[in-house]
């Protein structure tokens, strides 16, 4: 950080460079510091350099500095006011700070800057510091609207400090400080007034209760009093209320500006919005629109004043006449009398549009209406005579349309409250008057402003009397008119007595409550500040009030309302309202600053002290009664002087700068007064300088306050502009509502009509509806009945027919039956007749037979006769013959009784063997079960035993591949072995060839591919055949892998069984020689194999003996295998090696043992063994 | 039966509680005492009920069909049977396939492979086949539940024999049937899973081409196997579904489907009684029980 202090020290100095290009930068470096920097060391070279120098630059950008820094800032002043020398400067730029309304400034309540500034506030003695706090502070107290009770004690304090600095402080200081001071105090008092109403006015009563205060009170702040009305929350506010913070959290800053300056009366500080009318501000603007007829707004003006004039501090602006004030004001047919420019050049809100909407005109009357109440204020006994007679009574029927019904009722109660008003104005205006007398001495309430260019003007419009009498005179007569006019008025107008006119009535009801009494002290006819502000000036003056003292109420129905202002210098006659004594005071208030150059420069001053105000303005007065002549006796009585508003006089010094100063210097000391130090080339006196310096430092504090609240009120301006806006937004909408409500009537109009139509003629048909459905239903009726009627002799007829038709039925049953009986009878008939024919003929056998019978008996007694007498010698014989019978008789028995037995012997043998056959059917079943069961045992150990088979083909499967393909490695082996003997190796290859036909084969072409290989090596023998190859080819594609293991056993097994029956055949193998390395190779297997082939040979015996009572069958078999090539079965082969091997059983042990020798003799013997083979195969062709 | 009312009574409180087989190895030796055996009835008794581990073997070779139904033939078939494998390892190790330090599994697998006549060259000898891995782990846990070595043997063969032939064409379903199931039992795991897209990773070949073999223990593999033997590749799902559900917890705190496949492939070998009892449960609720058929 020490590095960047030069920087940063080089830097602030830079900000004094004219390169607005260069400042731009050095201003962006130095804002881009203090973002970085958190700490407060460059914040606060930057406010030391400030101090030092008073840039500009640097007061701009340490008026927009930010968060982090506003603790330093606010501490670097805490600090810097400890010292005296800088206070001043601090506390500039604390204004300027804090009037840049940073988001921070809220925490100013809780720093200590503040205790410093209200610590500096009551104890520094010095004039320019003393003013430049307290517009801080003023400044400062909307921000931080909840001080805290102790802080408000200490404002309260700081402003009784104030007030009676001047009074209590020595003399020296030049007066234009004391304007200031007195400009800010009056500021202060209005602040915290619109603030606090409860607490501040409880201090008041505390502080100046006692009697050391008392001048103080009566010099300054009782005037100050009479600029402000009463606060509303004096009634309803209690002083806690004032510092609940909820109050505060509805107001923006501008808002309690606002606030504040409602309250006022004053012209210059108060502000006119609805809620308040601040008579002051329209007074003043309109000031110029004198309206010659006060009439109703004078009246009501001075009803409603009356009440606030009961107490000294009240001030109107009640509610409750408010709207008649409002009401009275943009009724007031004097506004018409009023003229201002913008009427005529359309300068007010749209005069055009007046026609359309209420609002235009009623704002417009507004504008012109708050002049009226000012002005009835300040006249306060309604008086009649003094009627503005301006000639700016501009057209009349402006406001006649703006009448308000209750304006007429005004009028009447004004007067009586003249009287009442009188007393308590009186009491204000007694100071007046009796400083008009000649300074009574007692204590001066009332104000009296006078500006310096109003005495000019006063001078000027004196001489300019006698048009204004002719004036007058019209204004007169016009007011009268237009009272006339409004007292009968009050006719609906059009738009105003709508329902919507109370929505409008708001929006221009702000404007139009400016119709509240001014205050008493009003002063708007002090109008060359105000008019200055306000573009319509002209010319035109009010009536000052004070001639209206005169209950003069005889000249007009109402009071004069204009005049507020209370010149005291213009104490005329109020009582004839005449125009002379306005325009007598007229020019007292005319503005033309211009004028006034010349003027009394000391009045001023004295005027900034009410004493010497009051002073002032009554000599004046009677300078300008002296001139005047007694034309215009001066009254005093009902003189009311308006106290003339600290601001106007600093206008008024402001204005008269140059002389202030040269009287300022008149002050001094100087050795030459009028000389011009300048002149000389000298510099002016420090002391000037010094003063004018202060001054100049004064006036800008002031400005700066004044444009702060400028802008307080620019943005209030702009809130209030847009609610308008929206009202009239709203309004349009509405309007167009209400069309639209208008063509939905109509619309349901007609429909009703037409509705009434269909109805009518709905009734109609309906009739003829009826009648023609009660004719159908007679019809129908009748119809009805003849139906029933025949349905009824239908149904008679349908039960005769059934009756009829069931007796039919019976009928022919009947008949049915009769013809039964009459068949069977017949049948009977038939039958008896056969009967008889039968009974007859064989009742004629039987005669027939009787017949017989008796000559057969006849016969038979003739030779019973015959044989009793022919034979008595046959007995023996019959008995012989009865023997004989008998005993057949028994035989038969006997027969018949064996024959029986037999018949039970049979039958008993028969159930038996039939039980036995169920016997044996049982056993039968289980010898079957035991079968079945048998069986399939026997197939599950078939089985069992068949998959050990299996498992063996598997392994022998097994092993023949691995046999051959040892025995191809072994023949790769002896390839790469014999790779060098070339001729060997063709031989040895043919023999390889021979050989490994015999190995590369499957075991199923075994012995063929013996006897082939055989065949093959005759060949070899020979010589070199095709053949070979071919066969060897032909046998070469079976794998040489392919289980060769039983077919080569085969093989191996062929030589040693073929060897012993050729052994001859050896000698004729004389290339054998050429072949022995080869068979040295092929002997090389057998080593290997022996082994093996004794154990298949162990197999194939088992098999052999197996099988051999197949053998013969096997023979054949294996002849054809020997033709052929293919083998299909290896059991086949197998089958055909052990005939082989049957044949030469025997030989078999032999051929062992010769195998294994010739295998260990040699080559030759191998060559003898394939010839052997060969040998043995074509004798077992020549065999087959 | 006439066993069966004298069963059923009791045994049904005996389910109810929970104690399961309770009565069985009285009936399962009635069943034993038959002459000749019934396989059906033994089939259904083992589908039924867990086989009591004196009888396992025995009713196993039953099944398989090593042993007849008759039991006289018993004590020759079993000779033919260790004849038979006595053959087949003296040609083995005279091939030089074994030796005598070679482990028992691979000898059964080379003894195998050469019954089915798939035995490759002594070249070839190393490069082992998938099917290959499944017949270690079958044999490597058959081995270890029958210590007898012939014994061991023949059930390997004829296990994976029957399993080959009866189930191959059944295997590739079993993973959509346990898809199935899962869904009906539990969606919201297979919707984690198949989230995860574990469903594809899961140990299939593990659990279904190896039945489990190194997965379960001995005790609770020989109840699954049981099974399977009697004629059902239904329960290899149930099994692992069960798995999956008595896991659920830990694998729906999985995300990742190879996390989910190493857990597991090395499930934890604690509660699997449980499982597979549990399993068991489950495929009689959902394939119904069978029923003797009289």
């Amino acid at each position: 950080m020490a590095k960047e202090q030069p920087n940063v020290g080089d830097l602030l100095h830079l900000l004094e460079t004219s390169d607005l290009h260069e400042l731009e930068e050095v201003r962006a470096a130095i804002n881009e510091h203090l973002n970085a920097d958190r700490g407060s060391i460059f914040l606060n070279s930057l406010v030391d350099y400030y101090l030092e120098t008073n840039s500009g630059q640097a007061l701009h950008i340490l008026s927009s500095v930010r968060e982090p820094h506003d603790k330093h800032l606010l501490d670097k002043l805490n600090d810097c006011m400890t010292k005296s020398a800088c206070r001043l400067a601090t506390l500039t730029l604390l204004e300027h700070v804090i009037r840049k309304q940073p988001p921070w400034i809220h925490k100013v309540s809780r720093a200590p800057i503040l205790q410093a500034l209200l610590k500096c506030l009551k104890t520094d003695t010095n004039i320019v510091v003393l003013i430049t706090g307290v517009l801080v502070l003023i400044i400062l107290l909307p921000m931080i609207p909840q001080p805290g009770k102790q802080n408000l004690y200490e404002f309260f304090d700081i402003f009784g400090r104030l007030a009676s600095w001047n009074l209590k402080t020595p003399g020296n200081t030049p007066e234009v400080y004391l304007i200031h001071l007195h400009v800010s105090v009056y500021a202060l008092f209005h602040r915290l007034y619109g603030m606090y109403p409860c607490n501040f006015v409880s201090y008041l009563r505390s502080h100046y209760s006692m009697k050391e205060n008392m001048e103080t009170f009566e010099e300054i702040v009782k005037p100050m009093l009479e600029h402000v009305r009463i606060h509303p929350e004096l009634v309803t506010g209690t002083k806690d209320h004032e510092l609940d913070p909820t109050r505060w959290k509805r107001f923006e800053i501008h808002d309690i500006v606002i606030e504040c300056a409602k309250v006022s009366l004053d012209p210059k500080e108060a502000s006119c919005e609805e809620g308040y009318s601040s008579i002051p501000e329209h007074f003043t603007t309109h000031l110029q629109h004198r309206q010659t007829d006060i009439t109703d707004p004078h009246s009501c003006y001075t009803s409603a004043s009356s009440t606030p004039f009961t107490t000294p501090r009240q001030t109107m602006a009640q509610p409750s006449c408010r709207s008649p004030q409002t009401l009275r004001c943009s009724n007031d047919p004097n506004r018409d009398v009023f003229w201002s420019p913008s009427t005529v050049c359309g300068m007010s809100t749209p005069p055009s549009s007046r026609g359309i909407s209420p609002t235009n005109v009623a704002s417009e009357l507004s504008h012109s209406a708050p002049n009226q109440p000012c002005r009835l204020h300040n006249t306060p006994v309604g008086n009649k005579g003094t009627i503005s007679n301006t000639p700016t009574t501009s057209s009349p029927p402006h406001f006649c349309s703006d009448e308000y019904v209750n304006i007429s009722v005004q009028p009447q109660t004004i007067t009586p409250t003249h009287k009442d008003m009188r007393p308590g104005t009186g009491h204000d205006y007694d100071g007046a008057s009796s400083v008009v007398i000649g300074g009574s001495g007692d204590a001066i309430e009332s104000k009296t402003t006078m500006t310096l260019d109003d005495l000019p003007q006063f001078i000027k419009e004196l001489e300019q009397q006698d048009q204004k009498e002719r004036e007058d005179d019209a204004i007169r007569e016009e007011l009268h008119n237009i009272t006339e006019g409004k007292s009968e008025s009050p006719g609906p107008r059009g738009g105003f007595d709508s329902p919507f006119y109370r929505t409008t009535e708001t929006l221009t009801d702000g404007e139009r409550k400016h119709a509240i009494p001014a205050h008493p002290a009003l002063i708007a006819a002090s109008s060359c500040g105000l008019s200055s502000d306000n573009a319509l000036c002209t010319p035109d003056k009010l009536v000052p009030a004070a001639t209206t003292r005169t209950d003069n109420q005889g000249a007009f129905p109402f009071k004069p309302v204009f005049t507020p202002i209370d010149r005291p210098v213009l104490q005329t006659s109020e009582g004839h309202v005449s125009v002379t004594s306005e325009e007598r005071q007229k020019p007292l208030f005319t503005p033309s600053p211009c004028k006034a150059q010349t003027a009394p420069y000391e009045a001023l001053f004295e005027l900034a002290l009410p004493k010497a105000a009051a002073l002032f303005v009554a000599r004046k007065t009677a300078e300008a009664a002296q001139r005047v002549g007694a034309k215009y006796p001066i009254e005093d009585d009902g003189k009311w002087h308006v106290s003339t508003s600290p601001l106007e006089v600093l206008d008024c010094l402001i204005q008269q700068g140059k002389d202030a100063h040269v009287r300022e210097l008149n002050r001094l000391p100087l050795p030459s007064k009028s000389a011009d130090w300048t002149h000389y080339g000298g510099s002016p006196p420090s002391d000037e300088i010094q003063t004018l310096r202060s001054q100049l430092l004064l006036l800008h504090n002031q400005l700066l306050y004044e444009r702060y609240k400028r802008e307080q009120h620019a943005v209030r301006n702009r809130r209030l502009l847009r609610r308008i806006i929206n009202a009239t937004a709203l309004e349009e909408q509405n309007n167009a509502m209400k069309d639209q409500l208008k063509l939905q009537e109509d619309d349901i109009q007609s429909l009703k009509a037409s509705l009434s139509e269909e109805q009518a003629r709905n009734k109609k048909l309906r009739e003829e509806h009826e009648t023609m459905v009660s004719q159908l239903h007679t019809q129908i009726r009748q119809l009805q009945q003849g139906c029933d009627k025949y349905s009824t002799a239908n149904q008679e007829l349908q039960s005769k027919l059934m009756e009829y038709k069931k007796a039919a039925g019976d009928l022919r049953v009947e008949l049915q039956k009769a013809n039964n009986k009459i068949c069977n009878t017949g049948h009977l008939l038939n039958q008896l007749r056969q009967k008889l024919t039968n009974s007859e003929t064989v009742q004629q056998q039987m005669e027939f037979l009787n017949k017989q019978l008796l000559l057969l008996g006849e016969v038979n007694e003739l030779y019973m006769e015959e044989l009793r007498q022919s034979s008595p010698d046959n007995s023996k014989e019959e008995e012989m013959l009865k023997i004989a019978y008998e005993k057949e008789n028994e035989k038969l028995r006997y027969n018949a009784i064996q024959q029986s037995q037999r018949l039970e012997a049979a039958q008993r043998r028969i159930v038996e063997l039939e039980t036995q056959f169920t016997k044996k059917e049982h056993l039968l079943m289980e010898q079957k079960k035991y079968l079945e069961d048998f069986k399939s045992q026997a197939s599950h150990q078939l089985l069992a035993a068949q998959s050990r088979y299996i498992t063996q083909k598997q392994i022998t499967q097994v092993l023949e591949r691995e046999m051959s393909e040892l025995y191809s490695q072994l023949e790769k082996k002896n390839l790469l072995q014999s790779a060098g003997v070339v001729s060997d190796k063709r031989a040895g290859g043919r023999a390889t060839e021979a050989n490994t036909p015999m190995d590369s084969r499957s075991d199923c072409g075994g012995v063929s591919m013996s006897s082939v290989s055989n065949s093959d090596c005759t060949d070899v023998h020979q010589a070199e055949s095709p053949k070979i190859n071919k066969s060897t080819l032909s046998y070469r594609p079976p794998p040489s892998v392919s289980p060769g293991g039983g077919s080569s056993v085969n093989g191996r097994q062929d030589p040693p069984v073929l060897m012993e029956p050729s052994p001859s055949h050896s000698s004729s193998s004389s290339t054998s020689s050429a072949t022995n390395d080869t068979p040295m190779t092929v002997g090389s297997y057998p080593s290997a194999k022996s082994f093996l082939t004794m154990r298949n040979r162990e197999l194939f015996r088992n098999k052999s003996e197996s099988q051999c009572d197949d053998e013969v069958p096997r023979l054949s078999s294996l002849s054809q295998v020997l033709k052929t090539e293919q083998c299909p079965d290896p059991l086949g082969t197998c089958a055909g090696d052990l005939d082989h091997c049957k044949t030469a059983l025997g030989k078999e042990e032999n051929t062992d043992g010769q195998q294994t020798k010739s295998y260990q003799e040699g080559t030759s013997q191998q060559r003898q063994q394939h010839l052997r083979i060969m040998d043995y195969n074509e004798s077992h062709h020549d065999h087959s | 039966m006439a066993e069966d009312p004298q069963r059923n009574f009791r045994s049904i409180y005996y389910e109810k509680v929970g104690f399961r087989g309770v009565e069985e190895k009285k009936s399962l030796e009635i069943l034993l005492k038959d002459d000749p055996l019934d396989v059906e009835k033994l089939c259904t008794f083992s589908q039924r009920f867990p086989l009591p581990s004196l009888y396992r073997i025995h009713v196993w070779k039953v099944l398989l069909g090593i042993l007849p139904p008759h039991a006289e033939s018993h004590l020759l078939v079993m000779k033919y049977r260790d004849e038979q494998y006595h053959d087949v390892l003296h040609a083995l190790q005279v091939m030089r396939y074994i030796h005598e330090d070679s482990p028992k599994v691979e000898i059964f697998l080379r003894m195998y492979q050469l019954e089915t006549e798939k035995l490759p060259r002594q070249t070839d000898i190393t490069h082992l086949e998938p099917e290959d891995e499944d017949f270690f782990a079958i044999a490597k846990a058959m081995y270890e539940m029958v210590k007898n070595e012939v014994d061991s043997y023949w059930l390997i063969k004829c296990f994976v024999n029957q399993f080959s032939h009866k189930y191959g064409d059944s295997l590739p379903h079993l993973p959509k049937s346990l898809e199935y199931y899962l869904s009906l039992e539990d969606s919201r795991l297979l919707n984690h899973l198949k989230s995860c897209g574990a469903m594809s990773k899961l140990p299939y070949g593990l659990w279904f081409r190896k039945c489990f073999a190194g997965c379960l223990p001995d005790s609770s593999l020989q109840r699954v196997w049981d099974k399977l033997i009697s004629g059902s590749c239904k329960i290899l799902v149930f099994v692992a579904m069960e798995i999956l559900l008595s896991y659920k917890i830990m694998l729906l705190g999985m995300s990742k489907a190879e996390s989910i496949t190493q857990f597991l492939e090395n499930m934890p070998q604690e509660n699997t009684d449980a499982i597979v009892s549990k399993a068991v449960d489950l495929w009689h609720k959902h394939c119904g029980t069978p029923m003797h058929t009289i």
